[in-house]
């Protein structure tokens, strides 16, 4: 239990760092696609996490990337959402007998077609949220769903890559 | 009795929901300010000092390109020294140079964090005013334009840069052609618009434009960049896309201009339009 808690930290914090240093600094095609890979900490919450729990992990991982990038405000809305989705995604794509306490949301575990369904969703919401709130106006629709699409396709590849480079089989217990 | 237990229990999450976003939303539209937040990043230690480290790894990874930068610029200095001249004038007979006298100062500055990819971009730098850095100096990398400082902390400062869509400095086409400002649309950070250049005037394609240091933000004949393309679409003006000079994306050292004249400048502006406020008045 502790151990979880523990893990589940040292990830979030990692991942915010990795994003603000390093993926933050990848500009490809002008900014047309940016992932924001640091949401992976919050998709990795363990599915017996309580809701509020998540929504409370959720706006203080938001609040910490502000702190980083951007005004105080936009990612803390973005994730509250991300947080509140979350459990209602994970219930929409639960298996008939429902999780048990040793399955956590990774492909090894679940399976790619599972875990790119969860991940895609999520992230969508999450990259959707974030970019109309960050422009605020629909001038330029076609060219932000553009935006949105292929950003949450790249954040998408990134924590799937990570999944296999991070865990194996073996100590799939993180 | 337990479904409206379960109700609750549904409904309370959803008000966490409803609370948290309403708190995130008033910080985000309260100061919804890139270059406010900015400043609070840097004024707070703990994020400023591992962008800095930051830059510092990424700086030391590429030394060699800095050198070549700098040495080529200590060249060009190099060139421009008095002793290079020689006196075309034969008719003074004393040496005492009363005829100038400084008026740009230069500070060296060190970027530590930039974005170019949003709408309002900005750039820190490692320079307070403890460093004798103040808002309104300009900031000029490698002889081409960068930005205005917009505010400073102890140690460090924020410039708007030319990215960034509030941005307009005045500028001119060539050393002694006419007059437009500099815009920055969004989108590709490479390229900036100068507008407010008549159609009758004959712009191509390769021509520079510089400041026209009519601002005290930046000394006149400061580059900008080159022109790419003219558009005449438009009604009256022309719209020319400028590749600019700087290349925002691999900032590292820049200048800090400060304009030793510019209060009294300012005053004199000031004081003109207080007497004729007072004149229309009567």
């Amino acid at each position: 239990m502790l151990q979880t808690v523990v893990i589940n930290i040292i990830r979030i914090l990692f991942l915010i760092l990795l994003q603000s240093l390093v993926v933050s600094r990848i500009q490809l095609f002008d900014g047309l696609i940016f992932p924001w890979v640091y949401i992976f900490g919050i998709l990795m919450l363990p599915f017996e996490t309580p809701r509020w729990l998540t929504l409370a992990v959720s706006f203080i991982v938001g609040l910490t990337m502000d702190y980083f990038s951007g005004p105080i405000g936009l990612h803390s809305s973005a994730c509250v959402a991300l947080g509140y989705m979350l459990p209602i995604v994970q219930k929409l794509l639960a298996p008939r007998e429902g999780y048990d306490l040793t399955q956590r949301p990774t492909v090894q575990r679940m399976g790619l077609a599972w875990y790119l369904t969860y991940a895609g969703v999520l992230t969508l919401i999450h990259h959707g949220w974030f970019f109309f709130l960050e422009v605020f106006r629909f001038s330029d629709f076609f060219y932000q769903i553009f935006h949105i699409l292929l950003s949450t396709l790249a954040t998408l590849v990134l924590m799937t890559i990570g999944q296999y480079l991070i865990y194996n089989s073996k100590s799939s217990q993180l | 009795m337990k479904n409206i237990l379960a109700l609750i229990q549904r409904f309370y999450l959803f008000l966490l929901f409803i609370a948290l976003q309403i708190l995130a939303l008033i910080f985000l539209f309260k100061n919804n300010n890139y270059h406010q937040a900015e400043f609070i990043r840097h004024s707070s230690d703990w994020v400023g000092n591992i962008y800095s480290q930051r830059a510092e790894l990424s700086e030391y990874l590429r030394l060699g390109e800095i050198n070549d930068q700098l040495s080529l610029e200590n060249a060009q200095l190099r060139s421009q020294a008095p002793d290079n001249y020689i006196s075309i004038r034969h008719d003074v007979d004393s040496v005492r140079d009363t005829l100038t006298m400084q008026r740009y100062f230069y500070r060296t500055a060190k970027v530590v964090n930039t974005s170019v990819n949003r709408e309002k971009n900005y750039i820190t730098l490692d320079r307070g005013w403890n460093g004798g850095v103040q808002p309104d100096m300009g900031v000029i990398s490698g002889g081409n334009i960068v930005g205005v400082v917009r505010s400073v902390s102890e140690h460090y400062a924020v410039v708007m840069p030319v990215l960034h869509t509030d941005f307009k400095a005045s500028v001119r086409l060539g050393r002694f052609g006419s007059f437009g400002s500099l815009v920055w649309r969004g989108g590709d950070a490479s390229i900036a618009d100068v507008i407010e250049i008549p159609k009758n005037i004959p712009v191509t394609a390769g021509d520079t434009i510089v400041t026209s240091g009519y601002s005290t933000f930046f000394p006149a004949n400061i580059t900008v960049g080159t022109v790419v393309e003219v558009d005449d679409s438009d009604n009256d003006y022309h719209l020319i896309r400028v590749r600019l000079g700087a290349d925002f994306r691999k900032l590292d050292h820049v200048l800090v201009v400060s304009d030793i004249l510019k209060e009294e400048q300012l005053n004199l502006i000031n004081q003109v339009e207080e007497q004729d406020a007072a004149n229309s008045s009567h």
